[in-house]
């Protein structure tokens, strides 16, 4: 119900969804600060990669021309040469450690705690998500594969992509993502978010994504642990909208899901001390 | 016992005394029987695992569901595909097979340390591919990938005793190669001829001596692990249990722990064949013997400390991370010496094309591919976007079903007249050379695109937009595996027809001392042990 | 190749002391892989690793001046047919000051049961800061049908935390806990014992 209520203000809003396309041979596009960062890395770190694969293919067809057996009929002796065996210790590493610098960098920013605006949990099941919104009421939805039939026929191509509830986060807003799971391990992927974290029974993992009104759209993911037979049938949908839509969808799914259980006694009662911050 | 060579003095090679029949086969203690009963074993073992493969791709030719519609069942074809190929396939054929015949012959020792163990080794394997097979007939199977991950694997979501037979069928083939690694172990250190140190000894017996600590340090912490995960799942152990304050992760750390080195014991041996065959066939010494030497056993010490780069979305430190990081990109050092020294080896050779060089240069441009992949994956920040996708699978196959391979495939070539005293036909072996080349890269690198746009692993089936690249992938898989049917027919053929082979056919390059006995080897080989001290006269 | 005489004949007591130490080797590494698992938690316990957090005996001297907010996250598995949840969803606290919580956890079901709770924090760097003095972790809480408990969480963060370069940017902790059905449930058979009904233990368990 809120998926279609979703879908239809996407359609007449004209905003994208991220989904893979045919003979994709790149990432999706980002949607993340994190993912940007990621794909710029990636390249980088290809086009050194690509040189030496290059370099190594462009010295063997020497070798071949030049060496075979034809065009050399004599071997040489050689078995030594100190300068060269140093030069090629002493490259890969100063190359590894021109890679190291941004590569730790990346990582590191992908790991700083923001302060988050709201928190978004995550929960994997067999087989399929669900998700609690503790900040906005506490309440809970499941989110289930949408099966090809009951797809529109101009969105077949979402098959194993779609589901019937989207998640919903508001854009320009900093969200921590808490994980975990019922049963087994799962995993929890956005291939535009840059994010993909292991859901683990017994311990919450975590993670925040920020997404810039300017990639408000639809983007999809699937889960990435092997879980069991469904495994390839539990994907992700995320809606990122404006904060004011996400405002209005709350109130709706409010009444619409279910709650998860909510603390239900006064606090004050029992005389902690310190402050308590709202729900 | 070892001493075969204490009893027969007679000086001229034959089969005397080798026992006839059935019995010369299951009974064997010869190190050349031993060797060839884990090649057949290996061949038997490609042709499961990939037939597995080839209903796996089949599938995943086209998105929907064409063949397989129960699920548990494909995720038993992965499971097996994974087990068969790395337990039953690469390891008996690299150790078991080209270890054996040709450690011996190498250091000019007339068998293994402890041949009956010898014998034991080979016999457990078979029973651990049968107790495999076992696994993937009852109780649904195990659907778990090669990786056996609890919670998935444990009583609750794998009930029945699949898993519990893939776990024995793991203890036996580990002790399998627990036992032979002992006994490569022993035998290069101790039964080396006289005059042939440590820094004498040829790079394939360095490559098997690194290997096999390896797997005595390696494996008993796979045993360790299987053990507990049969007591959480049949005993009421919570190793892996959240409930009783164990750990899933817990379970991650003894795997890779295992399977990390576990992967440098599929290729250091493969690396040993390559400097053999690059160096026979550019007709020179190895280039930078001592930097080869120490950097497989540098490339087998680190392998020990970078597990958790398998890990790296379970959610650790980031501190943590960055070291995984740094200790995984380390290894592209040695090995980049490595890649260079092989290079340097054939520069300024005089080239034959052979089949077995053709395949080691394959190995050599196709390993460089699969290992600059893999330095991206090592990189923890990219790797969020590649993990679990089909861009790791891209990655270890170009290094494992294409390198691996082409190291196995090599030395076939190189040492198959040695073994079976018939030449093989060299145009078909270049033409099945090329087929499988075409083949696996075809197969394989449309892999990469495919987890850059997000293809999960073990799937069924995909959403439409990955359909492009998998059918591509499956064309290849099809040209591999008739690829591996010439491989067949070539062996076939040789034993029926191929040309006398002679001592040494490979001419001047082929210095070690496996070239210096017959082909076939005879049944009983350095009954004298050859002195290979350098004489004054040399 | 003609025998010499001088080189020396192979001695299989040399093998067969090789063959031993080797074993040993083997012997040693499964011995470590079942030590790993005592190592492992003490080396989580140690260095805060996946956000395991320590225990302390009471709340340090000295109050670091940054506002923290501790969200309490609560999970029951499937198999344990309790409600669990926070009293509260999340306190504001400074690092050094000793705060009080509260889970809630109610028997939904017919039988008495015995339950037991794992837990962490995230994010996990925060984990070696976050010191509970008291809690209800793998403490066994048997719940008769119907039962309610409140149980209460005494904890400070470390004002260290704030200090440490790579901990100082951290301002929201969560704490988790997820209960489980305990496999131990012989206190619950006791009390289905006196009360002579059948007991839950043979069911409650996976």
């Amino acid at each position: 119900m809120v998926a279609v209520f979703a879908v239809g203000l996407f359609s007449s809003a004209g905003a994208m969804a991220q989904q893979p396309h045919p003979w994709q041979m790149n990432f999706q596009k980002a949607a993340t600060p994190v993912m940007e960062e990621i794909i710029w890395f990636h390249n980088w770190l290809l086009v050194i990669e690509i040189a030496i694969v290059i370099l190594v293919l462009a010295l063997m067809l020497y070798i071949a021309i030049k060496f075979n057996a034809k065009a050399n009929p004599v071997p040489s002796k050689t078995t030594h040469n100190a300068p060269l065996e140093v030069i090629w210790t002493v490259v890969p590493i100063i190359i590894l450690v021109v890679i190291a610098v941004p590569s730790m960098k990346l990582l590191f920013f992908m790991d700083k705690a923001q302060d988050p605006e709201m928190t978004l949990k995550v929960i994997g099941n067999q087989w399929f998500w669900s998700y609690e919104y503790p900040d906005h009421g506490n309440f809970t939805f499941d989110a289930n594969l949408t099966q090809k039939e009951d797809l529109p026929d101009d969105k077949k191509s979402l098959y194993l992509l779609e589901v019937d509830n989207h998640v919903v986060l508001p854009a320009d807003t900093s969200i921590r993502l808490l994980f975990t799971a019922n049963d087994v391990l799962h995993n929890w992927a956005i291939p535009s978010f840059g994010v993909k974290m292991d859901t683990v029974p017994g311990r919450i993992n975590e993670a925040w994504i920020e997404v810039s009104s300017k990639h408000m759209g639809t983007y999809y993911g699937q889960c990435s642990e092997l879980c069991g037979v469904n495994h390839g049938y539990m994907p992700i949908a995320v809606d990122i909208v404006s904060k004011a839509e996400f405002a209005a969808w709350v109130e709706k799914a409010k009444e619409e899901f279910a709650r998860v259980d909510e603390p239900a006694v006064d606090v004050a009662r029992i005389g902690a001390r310190g402050t308590t911050a709202g729900r | 016992m070892s001493d075969a060579a204490a009893a027969h003095d007679h000086g001229h090679d034959d089969h005397h005394g080798a026992p006839a029949g059935w019995r010369r086969w299951v009974y064997s203690t010869n190190h050349k029987d031993i060797g060839t009963l884990y090649l057949v074993a290996a061949m038997v073992a490609v042709l499961i695992g990939g037939v597995f493969s080839f209903m796996i791709r089949l599938e995943l030719q086209s998105p929907g569901l064409q063949y397989i519609e129960d699920l548990q069942f494909y995720n038993v074809l992965v499971t097996a595909h994974g087990f068969v190929m790395v337990f039953f396939f690469v390891m008996p054929a690299l150790i078991g097979g080209f270890g054996n015949w040709f450690i011996p012959l190498m250091i000019g020792a007339p068998d293994m340390a402890f041949p009956r163990m010898n014998n034991i080794s080979f016999w457990l394997l078979v029973v651990g591919l049968l107790l495999l097979l076992t696994s993937a007939l009852v109780a649904g199977g195990a659907g778990t990938g090669w990786t056996v991950y609890p919670p998935l694997s444990n009583a609750t979501f794998h009930s029945g005793a699949a898993v519990d037979f893939a776990i024995l069928s793991l203890h036996v083939a580990g002790a399998s190669s627990i036992l032979g690694a002992i006994n490569f172990i022993t035998t290069i250190m101790n039964m080396r001829a006289p005059g042939m140190t440590y820094h004498r000894m040829p790079l394939f017996i360095w490559a098997m001596l690194v290997t096999a600590f390896l797997l005595l340090l390696a494996l008993p912490v796979l045993a360790g692990a299987l053990t507990m995960l049969l007591t959480d799942r049949n005993f009421g152990t919570t190793f892996f249990e959240a409930s009783g304050g164990g750990d899933p992760i817990f379970w991650q750390h003894l795997f890779w722990f295992f399977g990390h080195p576990e992967v440098y014991i599929m290729i250091v041996p493969a690396f040993g064949v390559i400097s053999h065959v690059v160096s026979t066939f550019s007709k020179k010494p190895v280039f930078g013997y001592l930097g080869m030497a120490y950097a497989m056993a540098a490339i087998g010490f680190i392998g020990f400390i970078v597990w958790a780069h398998h890990m790296f979305t379970v959610g650790f430190n980031v501190e943590t991370r960055a070291y995984f990081v740094l200790a995984t990109m380390v290894i592209a050092v040695p090995t980049g010496v490595k890649i260079f020294s092989w290079l340097a080896t054939m520069w300024g050779g005089s080239i034959e094309f052979r089949t077995p060089m053709l395949y080691a240069m394959g190995f050599i441009f196709l390993f460089v591919v699969g290992g600059v992949t893999g330095i991206t994956l090592a990189n923890a920040g990219v790797d969020i976007a590649f993990h679990d996708t089909y861009f790791v699978i891209a990655h270890f196959h170009y290094v494992l079903s294409i390198a691996a391979a082409f190291g196995i495939l090599s030395g076939f070539f190189y040492w198959f007249p040695k073994m079976c005293g018939k030449m093989y036909n060299e145009s078909l072996g270049k033409i099945q050379f090329w087929l499988m080349f075409i083949g696996v890269n075809i197969l394989f690198f449309p892999q990469h695109f495919s987890g850059m746009a997000g293809m999960p692993r073990r799937i069924p089936d995909y959403p439409e937009a990955y359909a492009g690249w998998n059918f591509v992938s499956s064309i290849g898989a099809y040209i591999s595996f008739a690829a591996s049917l010439l491989f067949f027919y070539i062996v076939i053929q040789t034993l029926r027809s191929g040309e006398k082979a002679p001592a040494n056919p490979w001419g001047e390059g082929a210095t070690t001392l496996e070239w210096q006995v017959p082909s076939p080897a005879p049944f009983h080989t350095h009954d004298q042990t050859p002195d290979m001290r350098p004489q004054p006269a040399e | 190749m003609s025998a010499d005489p001088q080189i020396p004949k192979r001695r299989p007591a040399g093998n067969r002391a090789t063959a031993l130490s080797l074993a040993v080797f083997v012997a040693g590494m499964v011995g470590l892989a079942f030590a790993a698992e005592p190592l492992y938690r003490t080396f989580c316990q140690i260095t805060g690793f996946g956000g395991t957090t320590r225990t302390a005996e009471a709340a340090p001297r000295g109050i670091a001046d940054k506002l923290i907010t501790v969200q309490f996250d609560a999970n029951v598995n499937i198999q344990l047919p309790w409600r669990f949840r926070p009293v509260q969803s999340s306190v504001e606290l400074k690092p050094g000051q000793e705060m009080l919580a509260f889970y809630e956890a109610t028997n939904l079901s017919d039988k008495p049961i015995v339950g037991t709770a794992v837990f962490n924090v995230a994010p996990f760097k925060a984990g070696s800061y976050f010191n509970k003095i008291q809690c209800f972790c793998f403490t066994e809480q048997v719940l008769n049908p119907g039962e309610s408990v409140v149980m209460p969480v005494t904890f400070f963060v470390d004002p260290d935390m704030v200090a440490d370069a790579n901990t100082a940017d951290v301002s929201t902790i969560t704490l988790s806990y997820t209960f489980y059905a305990a496999d131990d449930q012989s206190k619950a058979a006791r009390i289905q014992a006196d009360r002579g009904a059948p007991s839950a233990a043979s069911d409650s368990k996976s």
